[in-house]
């Protein structure tokens, strides 16, 4: 009896349909509304720098030039389709796809490998959007003609770009893939990825003897610089505190440039909290109700994050403030330093008695924070009014913490 | 006593868990838990190591009421989980250092303690890495390891052993019993019978939510404490000191 041929493209392809529906369908439905309203705000603004450009190049007219502009747009885009393939693509053959033992499959390792890229390319597609603004930038610009003919090569192109990154992201792989007599190149970079990573060590811990809140400082400062979610949520506050120094030294008006680091700021206070409830849902409910500790010091160790982050932050609007002109540098220190103590505590409150549901801590803090914001506008102070009445309810339900089940 | 759980009652929703149980764990005492899946091992023993708390009932911990005063009973009780959990970024010697401060241990014995215990359950090699890679067995191990660090009164071990290779389980086995000889309440959950047998001197069997029935060592008859014979010619292979541990 003659061996079954299986048909590995009906296998595959029925499986890179589903995975793409089951991907598409884990995104929450916050969470995509989110991603459209960011993604529809960078087009939007993409759109309008390109459409000043092409205009500009347009005239008086030239409207070649403005369709030679479009189209090195759109190469800007497959460019960064192919990177964004390839960086992922590396990252994988280098960490290894979360997915089955594929070379225990009895399927080629190069029909494996294409799988694995087009999966990999399926991020290549993001630079869809924007150059989709490129192009309608270009509407009314460009000659209809030639804009019909920049978007059909787009689509092919971004294509071959996203497989050029992949290709590349093979190679180096293959680079580094040792030599094994009879074995295919897929094989060798299939088996590297297949390798469980080797972990990095760490330096040994100082032993000390010291107090549980001393204890759960130095555990939220090793898993703020360790890779992981705690780490992840300090980068916005950071990032922001870096920038929030950029309005007061551009050439705009103090007043403006005063506004905009105080928005910063708050931006970047929200950022803290929500780190702070991130460092406490970090805490493996097992462990934590095993410890002789009570919510004194699980509370304490991220309201002192709090006060140290409201402290620096006060201190950057001060400084923005001195530079703006301003005369009354402590009057901005103790009120910006007030504010961000008040947030980042509301944070600690949120996600200690809540504890261990993060995410609907994240929620209540998001929820609050937006009433807090939209009712500053509408009518001022009533914000604050909002956020001191937040603080004082959750804090009365802190002495329950210890009650808290984890469903 | 050491470990008294008196009128215990948990439910969820419709289904009662545990329903009145009431048990004694002495000093000295390794006492096994052994019921079928879904009997409430696991509820029990969440609810005697303060994770969840109870609809009705106490648990006192050397008299004190894990409930009322949980900071004081807890500095007394050790409790490995069926499902162990960690902080995934730090390696295990942090994550030790990180529960021997909080527990307010003498750094440098409890670096000691960490240092043997760790050897001898063949965690050494790896234990400054991220726990994030550790196999299934390795933490399992970790958890044990965190439970006795502070040679607690009281061991609450859920499933602890599952997953050990056979050195490993036989030093886990000799340090319970160490633990129990220093005067440690210990009280076992298993699904392994023989895990059972070869470690406690008595057996509470519960049967959804109740308490059905105790069995001391001679009602049921079972293998001595110590070595079977197949761990006795494995060990002896793979030239584990554990062979000459006497049957």
């Amino acid at each position: 009896m003659p061996a079954p041929r299986p048909d590995f493209a009906a296998a595959f392809a029925p499986l890179e349909r589903r995975l793409l529906r089951r991907r598409l369908a884990a995104i929450e439905p916050r969470l995509r509304l989110e991603i459209v309203a960011l993604g529809v705000l960078a087009m939007g603004y993409l759109f309008w720098q390109t459409r000043l450009a092409l205009a500009s190049l347009a005239f008086p007219n030239r409207p070649w030039a403005a369709a030679a502009g479009c189209a090195a747009g759109l190469a800007a885009c497959a460019l960064a389709g192919a990177a964004l393939a390839g960086t992922r693509h590396a990252e994988r053959l280098a960490n290894g796809f979360p997915a089955p033992p594929w070379l225990a499959l009895p399927v080629p390792a190069g029909r494996i490998h294409r799988h694995l890229a087009q999966d990999s390319c399926a991020v290549s597609r993001f630079a869809l959007l924007p150059g989709l603004a490129v192009l309608a930038a270009g509407a009314r610009i460009v000659p209809a003609g030639a804009l019909a003919a920049l978007a059909a090569g787009f689509v092919v192109v971004l294509d071959l770009a996203g497989r050029l990154g992949c290709a590349i992201a093979f190679g180096l792989a293959l680079l580094r893939a040792p030599a094994h007599p009879g074995a295919d190149p897929a094989t060798r970079v299939l088996a590297v990825a297949a390798r469980p990573a080797r972990a990095r060590r760490f330096a040994p811990p100082r032993w000390r003897a010291e107090r549980p809140l001393a204890a759960f400082l130095r555990k939220d400062l090793l898993l703020a610089r360790r890779p992981g979610p705690a780490r992840l949520r300090l980068l916005a506050p950071l990032a922001l505190g870096l920038l929030w120094l950029l309005p007061s030294v551009v050439p705009i008006l103090p007043e403006v440039a005063l506004a905009l680091t105080y928005a910063l700021t708050l931006v970047a206070a929200a950022g803290m909290a929500g780190w702070i409830v991130a460092l406490v849902s970090a805490d493996p409910f097992p462990v934590l109700r095993g410890l002789p500790v009570g919510v004194l010091v699980v509370w304490g160790a991220r309201v002192l994050w709090a006060a140290l982050g409201a402290v620096a932050l006060g201190a950057g609007q001060a400084l923005a403030g001195a530079l703006a002109g301003g005369r009354a540098p402590h009057a901005y220190f103790s009120w910006t330093a007030l504010v961000s103590l008040g947030i980042g505590v509301l944070g600690a409150n949120y996600a200690v008695t809540l504890y261990p549901r993060a995410q609907h801590a994240r929620r209540m803090l998001g929820l609050t924070l937006g009433m807090a914001t939209g009712a500053s506008l509408m009518i001022p102070f009533l914000g604050w009014s909002l956020l001191l009445a937040a603080l004082l309810h959750s804090a009365r339900r802190l002495p329950r913490w210890a009650w808290q089940e984890p469903s | 006593m050491t470990l008294r759980i008196d009128g215990l009652s948990r439910r969820y929703g419709a289904l009662a868990a545990l329903e009145e149980v009431s048990l004694e764990v002495r000093a000295g005492e390794i006492v096994g838990l052994l019921g079928p899946n879904g009997a409430g091992k696991s509820t029990l023993l969440r609810t005697a190591a303060g994770l969840q708390p109870p609809d009705a009932g106490a648990v006192l911990v050397d008299g004190v009421d894990l409930w009322r005063e949980p900071v004081a009973a807890k500095l007394g009780l050790g409790y490995a989980p069926e499902e162990p959990s960690f902080y995934e970024e730090l390696s295990a010697e942090e994550y030790l250092a990180f529960l021997a401060a909080v527990r307010g241990l003498d750094p440098a014995a409890a670096a000691a303690r960490t240092r043997e215990l760790s050897s001898r359950l063949g965690l050494a090699d790896r234990s400054d890495e991220p726990v994030r890679g550790y196999s299934h067995g390795m933490r399992k191990k970790l958890s044990f390891l965190a439970a006795v660090l502070h040679r607690p009164r009281v061991l609450l071990l859920d499933e602890a052993l599952e997953g050990f290779d056979a050195p490993a389980a036989l030093y886990a086995r000799e340090t319970l019993r160490a633990q129990a000889a220093e005067g440690a309440a210990v009280l076992f959950s298993s699904h392994v019978t023989e895990a059972i047998e070869r470690l406690c001197d008595r057996v509470i069997v519960l049967d959804r939510g109740r308490v059905v029935r105790t069995l001391a060592r001679a009602e049921w008859g079972g293998a001595a404490p110590g070595l079977s014979t197949l761990e006795r010619a494995f060990l002896a292979l793979i030239g584990s000191p554990g062979a000459e541990v006497p049957a």
